[in-house]
């Protein structure tokens, strides 16, 4: 219980002593994975045939909804059915779909148009989340605690929130997001133990990140990270899909026609891994076949551009964490396989990467070790992940330029404070316009949410002190609030989703989930806020008997009547009365939690010099 | 549409305090994160990923205060900012204020030279890159004396100083010539 542990360097508090079970899932673009930690090892789980990638497609049909392979079966027979790279489209405006020439899109909003309606991309990804949820679950029977999903670190705020909707809505409780370069470090850093600067060069199916990381003792410090959120693996294919069309003189080529070229240039990529030339025979994509040859050097050739913006994100990321030197190279996602990659990246860094882990499978690794320290087994807590936010942020200002409030790669959590004031006399609204993004003008950036602090006091133009917090959280998504400093008029705002869903979108989607649960989900939420409400009961006694002394009489009667409270709620079987007591005997345990923080603060780093000079540190 | 407002929000907290330092300008870097690791280790918002949601809201504003912290301390340019700040100096005023004559001359001959200097005078460019770098020194020496004897006037000077002298450095020095 987070409680005790705040006053008792090293130790951890009394705990269920069974293991509880978190996993780690890598939701990419091509293909997502699940993994958990089982007796110290990772396990990455595969399906019933074996296979640990789950293919991150789903098929929407008039007979129902097919996930994975099954689903990626019917790509070419129903593509327009067959949602494949949904990622791609998650937090993503209707006109940056519409540009991206996607044409799925539905006439009534952000979704694809199937035989089952619209479909948004959060509910795709959803759907992929329950099919890697229902594999966990049907190789043990421990309830799941709660799971952490990985991200591509360049994932902006829309995008983030997004997944973690997605996830809302597959009934999964998400305990972080979790970058996936960084997931990636982790899975090496624990697996050899070994300390420096490390840098993780991710190229996935749809997007690119590279991140540069410094391990030392445990702490995982990320120090920049950098990428291209419209570079992956899949442009690739396209290359090779010109370079086949080209070669074969291939005429115009109809939806289903089009899914078999491309999945005849993904095996063909795959082939030249291995060879430097192959044959490709075009049975599949044109009546009467056609044989080309493609050798490696024409690949190469035609993707050089792509590699070459990966090249320049890798130096600015090296700039930026103002390193000197890079003590190991990981390479991650199914597309460093080609054989390029490994070379230049080799030949910039002047290294050999590492590979002793398989580049699908050691973010889903990374992640399941993460999301085995967040829920709390005690042998995990030795590590620590300190990542950074992505993009800058800022506010929009006159001349639609961008005020800078927090700058990219700065270590989240963060906390930034701004001070705005009013342009004219008597003026009593603020349009405050939030962006996500390098580039100094407001057009050029992303837009995350605009909100509006009215109700400003009428004052002359510049005498109004308007205080804007923005709060960026370990998942690294916002929250702005916003008041008023001489009147102390406040204004909290959670930044909504620009694109995407709205909350009262997935409350109803959710109940209409709800619909087909059984009994037992009620039960095991009942069972789970028991727990809950024992952890905390336990944690504040245990904390009034160590630092009781920071209450005073009358506060600390308060606390004990919400105690009780919560003892007697536990007894009864009534899950939103209970809920209730849990939070309102949280909210009483603040005051106390805030003492005894500041109480152990200055304990915390009582001897460090000692152990410094040990060069031991507590951890 | 929002303007920047001068001054700054609230009182600065003191970082030294937070890291359990003497307040002084001259910090043992290692030292500084080593404690900053420490009490990461121990408020990260991860460590209470069970806990209340009132102690998760503690946790990472108190994470967030350490991250702040060490941002500012670990800079010297950044950490001279923090004591001015401490000594309820006003950043943005002093930002403003005029620096004297020679110091511009100074700083424009220096840049003049930057200007003149061919890309592929490698030599040239560490002559100068040095030359900057110990001026920066210098003046990093002149902020730590100021700040000592309590002369905020001066300290405020030599922090302005810095902040041209690290635009400067930022020039000569260029992009990373590692990669």
């Amino acid at each position: 219980m987070a409680l005790l542990q705040i006053s008792e360097p090293g130790a951890v508090a009394d705990q269920p002593a069974e293991r509880k079970l978190a996993l780690g899932i890598d939701l990419g673009t091509t293909n997502s994975l699940v993994a958990y930690v089982s007796g110290g090892d990772v396990k990455v789980l595969p399906d019933e045939q074996g296979n640990v990638c789950l293919p991150s497609v789903v098929h929407f049909g008039v007979n129902g909804t097919l996930v994975g392979s099954e689903a990626d079966a019917l790509a070419i027979s129903a593509p327009h059915d067959t949602i494949a790279s949904a990622k791609r489209y998650l937090g993503r405006s209707r006109a940056e779909l519409a540009s991206s020439g996607y044409t799925k899109l539905s006439e009534t909003g952000l979704a694809f148009e199937t035989s089952q309606g619209p479909v948004t991309p959060v509910e795709v990804s959803a759907q992929l989340l329950g099919a890697l949820r229902d594999r966990a679950q049907s190789s043990t029977s421990t309830p799941i605690a709660g799971v952490v999903i990985t991200v591509p670190a360049y994932f902006d705020d829309a995008q983030r929130l997004a997944t973690r909707q997605a996830a809302e809505l597959s009934g999964l409780n998400v305990l972080r997001l979790l970058n996936e370069p960084t997931a990636a470090a982790v899975a090496y850093g624990l697996d050899s133990g070994e300390e420096g600067v490390v840098v993780v060069y991710d190229l996935g199916g749809g997007t690119f990140d590279v991140s540069i990381l410094r391990l030392e003792r445990g702490v995982f410090e990320v120090l920049a990270t950098g990428g291209d959120s419209t570079l992956g693996g899949d442009d690739f294919d396209l290359r090779l899909v010109d370079i086949i069309r080209d070669q074969a003189a291939l005429g115009a080529l109809d939806a289903a026609e089009e899914r078999a070229l491309l999945s005849c240039a993904r095996s063909t990529k795959e082939a030249l891994t291995t060879v430097s030339e192959i044959e490709v025979k075009l049975d599949a994509v044109v009546s009467g076949g056609k044989t080309v040859v493609v050798t490696r050097q024409q690949f190469n050739s035609a993707c050089a551009d792509l590699v070459n913006r990966s090249l320049d994100a890798c130096r600015q990321c090296v700039a930026d964490a103002g390193v000197s030197h890079i003590d190991q190279i990981v390479l991650v996602g199914g597309s460093t396989r080609m054989p390029i990659i490994g070379e230049v990246v080799s030949t910039l860094f002047g290294k050999e990467p590492l590979n002793s882990i398989d580049p699908d499978r050691v973010v889903a690794m990374g992640a399941a070790r993460q999301a085995d320290l967040l829920v709390g087994n005690r042998d995990a807590q030795d590590l620590l992940l300190l990542d950074v936010i992505p993009l800058s942020l800022g506010v929009e200002t006159y001349g639609g330029l961008v005020e800078r409030i927090v700058p990219r790669n700065t270590t989240i959590p963060v906390a930034r404070a701004q001070e705005f004031t009013t342009a004219k006399d008597g003026q009593t609204g603020l349009i405050v316009h939030v962006v996500q993004g390098e580039r100094e003008r407001v057009e050029d950036c992303r837009s995350l949410a605009t909100f509006e602090l009215s109700g400003i006091p009428p004052m002359v133009a510049g005498a109004a002190r308007l205080e804007v917090t923005f709060q960026v959280d370990a998942d690294g998504l916002l929250e702005v609030r916003a008041k008023e400093a001489t009147t102390q008029v406040t204004a909290s705002v959670i930044v909504k989703p620009a694109f995407g869903l709205a909350e009262d979108d997935i409350a109803a989607m959710l109940r209409a989930g709800y619909e087909h649960a059984s009994e037992d989900m009620h039960a095991r939420q009942l069972a789970e806020a028991k727990v809950d409400a024992e952890q905390l009961i336990a944690g504040i006694q245990a904390a009034l008997t160590s630092d009781g002394d920071l209450l005073s009489d009358s506060e600390r009667e308060a606390l004990e009547t919400a105690v009780n409270g919560l003892v007697e709620a536990s007894q009864n079987n009534d899950i939103d009365d209970l809920r209730k007591s849990i939070d309102v005997t949280g909210r009483a345990s603040e005051l106390l939690a805030a003492r005894r923080m500041d109480r152990s603060i200055k304990l915390a780093l009582g001897g460090i010099s000692v152990a410094t000079l040990e060069g031991e540190a507590e951890s | 549409m929002p303007e920047v407002a001068e001054g700054f929000v609230g009182a600065p907290k003191d970082y030294f305090e937070l890291f359990q330092l003497e307040p002084k300008f001259d910090v043992n870097i290692d030292d500084l994160g080593e404690r900053f690791r420490t009490l990461q280790r121990r408020f990260h918002p991860d460590r209470y990923s069970s806990g209340s949601a009132a102690e998760q809201r503690l946790a990472a504003q108190v994470s967030a205060d350490i991250n702040a912290g060490y941002q500012a301390l670990k800079d010297p340019i950044t950490r001279a900012g923090h004591m001015l700040e401490l000594q309820a100096c006003d950043l943005r005023t002093l930002e403003r204020q005029p620096v004297s004559g020679d110091f511009l001359m100074q700083q424009m001959h220096f840049r003049e030279a930057v200007e003149l200097l061919d890309p592929s005078d490698d030599e040239g460019k560490s002559k100068l890159a040095a030359e900057a770098k110990a001026l920066m020194t210098a003046e990093l020496l002149s902020f730590q004396k100021a700040i000592e004897k309590r002369d905020y006037e001066l300290a405020g000077f030599a922090w302005v100083h810095l902040l041209y002298l690290q635009k400067l450095n930022k020039e000569v020095a260029g992009s990373s010539d590692l990669f």
